[in-house]
């Protein structure tokens, strides 16, 4: 590690929020959407002057494709390479999922089928990347409305493998396991007891809805106090070493994004960062 | 080697002579004038731009048309200010805490139905922005009218050795003499004389502070997809005093459109020597402060001169 990790509650950096981001006391830790970052121009103004001020900024990648048949495109590992040094980030993040096959782009992330061929094929893309990325790597496994038929692993025994193969740590979503539990009606909780809760980096929290049956992993909307418990139970097992609200769209008031955030504080216990 | 006079020179002084004189009092003049201008034109080394409000940065950035557009786009952000089918203004709730008294004034208008183009008219938003204007006056930000003449005054040498110069062409060239030289000494003291004469209307201090502003307030930039809603009614009227009525459209472009805002971009180099620009429409009155409007100030039509951008 070039630097102390992630540690207590941060927030997913973007320009829209930016003026707020820069205004909470007591942040210490930020991500950035890789792609969204020139590789050879200055930081973004509002990020750099995080960077000054000591914030930890990492890097968060979602076009890399690690779940991809194909080996993954090195000109996109030194993309998110050169971002990590730009802000000097102590690790770097990336999907368990693909984004292309073929040539052809899917626009956002694809779950992969839990098979041992997956797990080889992600396997064989971490390291590659690894190979040529400056710092360590963290992986984050996705939400998913559906299983693939052939699933010859479950979610926590898929993980565990690539995490062991690879010697990745991991980007728990946790919002994620909410959605993939209660989507296929099963129980958050036996997931949380199966996971290498000691490998996680860092912790997504996000907002999502309910709608038509399903919950839906939106990063528009609030963060619901079924995601923030299950924080809860997360850090009564083994509390990660930090959290990051990631809102996407919809702002709301700078109040009730405060509110936000001092409800994943209150819930893991770290500082209140407002 | 001495130069002597001849018979046939222009006044009596030999052309070389007089061209060397010239040029040093040409310096000599032109140093002056910018020394007094620099003098005049200072202002505070105090103010920094976080003790301004949004209507005070607007005043400074482009006069009393953007401290409208900003003051509306506050009391919009709040909700108290809508439009209706027929584009007047109308009123939705009391004023905030901390209204101004551009904020009261702009609200009393819109209770009255007038159309937003119609604000700059309304007597009271006029008496409110000429409080606005003497409070800036007040704290060295924005010249009085007595300033801007004091600063003028200091292009009157230079416009005197213009015309001298000018007459002397005109002599020698009855006279049958080379003048060459002299029309090419004549042509950088007139464009001097001409950029002197153009005084802007706030000091290098506001110029400072308003730099400094969109520095830190590059978030409110609409390029960045401010979050208006997360920002609140102070950023979004932040975010219109530095980057114009572009800022009201992107946060609400149903009222911009309805109430018939002219879409107006403000980039981050104002030139000190452009004077106030008026975004709004061409028939907006007096869209520049104080009773002296300079020639080098345009305004009107939705566009600005100079480093405004449009």
């Amino acid at each position: 590690m070039t630097g102390p990790g992630p540690t207590g509650v941060g927030i997913g950096w973007r320009p829209e929020i930016a003026g707020f981001v820069a205004e909470l006391p007591g942040l210490r830790f930020v991500e950035v959407v890789a792609e969204a970052v020139a590789p050879h121009g200055p930081p973004p103004p509002g990020l750099a002057a995080l960077v000054e001020r000591g914030v930890t900024v990492v890097p968060h990648g979602v076009k890399l494709s690690l779940g991809g048949a194909e080996p993954v495109d090195p000109a996109r590992v030194a993309h998110l390479a050169r971002v990590a040094e730009l802000v000097g980030a102590p690790l770097v993040s990336e999907h368990i999922a693909f984004v292309r096959a073929g040539g052809l782009e899917a626009g956002h992330l694809l779950p992969l089928p839990r098979s041992r061929e997956a797990v080889a094929a992600v396997v064989a893309n971490v390291r590659r990347a690894q190979a040529d990325l400056p710092v360590p790597l963290a992986l984050e496994p996705i939400a998913a409305l559906f299983d693939w038929p052939d699933d010859e692993l479950d979610e926590a025994d898929f993980l565990t493998e690539i995490l062991d193969a690879t010697g990745a740590t991991l980007l728990l979503d946790i919002a994620n396991v909410h959605a993939n539990a209660r989507n296929r009606g099963a129980d958050p909780l036996a997931l949380l007891d199966r996971l290498p809760l000691d490998r996680v980096a860092y912790v997504h929290v996000a907002g999502g809805a309910e709608q038509g049956g399903f919950y839906h992993d939106t990063h528009t909307d609030p963060v619901p106090p079924v995601v923030l418990d299950l924080i809860g139970e997360l850090c009564a097992r083994h509390r990660p070493p930090a959290l990051l609200l990631e809102r996407d769209g919809r702002w709301p008031p700078a109040p009730a994004l405060r509110a936000e955030l001092d409800a994943i504080a209150a819930a893991s216990g770290y500082p209140a960062v407002t | 080697m001495r130069v002597l006079a001849a018979p046939g020179d222009t006044w009596g002084i030999p052309g070389p002579t007089f061209l060397g004189f010239y040029l040093l009092a040409g310096l000599a003049v032109v140093i002056g004038a910018i020394v007094h201008r620099r003098r005049v034109l200072a202002g505070p080394s105090s103010v920094g731009g976080a003790q301004l409000g949004p209507q005070q940065v607007a005043y400074l950035n482009g006069g009393n048309q953007l401290a409208i557009w900003t003051s509306l786009g506050g009391l919009r952000g709040t909700g108290v200010v809508g439009v209706r089918t027929d584009r007047r203004l109308a009123v939705g709730g009391s004023l905030p805490a901390g209204a101004t008294p551009l904020d009261r004034a702009v609200h009393h208008a819109a209770n009255q139905g007038l159309y937003a183009r119609e604000l700059g008219r309304d007597r009271w938003v006029q008496q409110a922005l000429d409080q606005l204007r003497q409070g800036l006056e007040q704290q060295g930000l924005a010249l009085s009218a007595a300033r801007r003449q004091s600063a003028q005054r200091g292009s009157f040498p230079v416009f005197l050795l213009v015309l001298l110069g000018g007459f002397r062409i005109f002599a020698g060239l009855s006279n049958g003499r080379p003048v060459a030289f002299l029309v090419l000494a004549v042509i950088p003291l007139a464009i001097a004389s001409a950029l002197l004469a153009r005084v802007p209307w706030r000091t290098r201090a506001a110029e400072r502070a308003l730099r400094e502003l969109r520095r830190t307030n590059v978030h409110l930039a609409p390029a960045s997809g401010p979050a208006y809603a997360t920002y609140g009614a102070a950023g979004a009227a932040m975010g219109v005093a530095l980057f114009g009525t572009a800022t009201l459209w992107a946060m609400d472009p149903g009222f911009a459109e309805q109430a018939e805002i002219q879409r107006q971009a403000l980039s981050g180099t104002g030139s000190p020597s452009v004077g106030g620009c008026s975004g709004g429409s061409s028939d907006s009155g007096s869209s520049c402060s104080g009773s002296s409007c300079s020639g080098g100030s345009s305004c009107g039509g939705g566009g600005c001169g100079g480093g405004c951008g449009g």
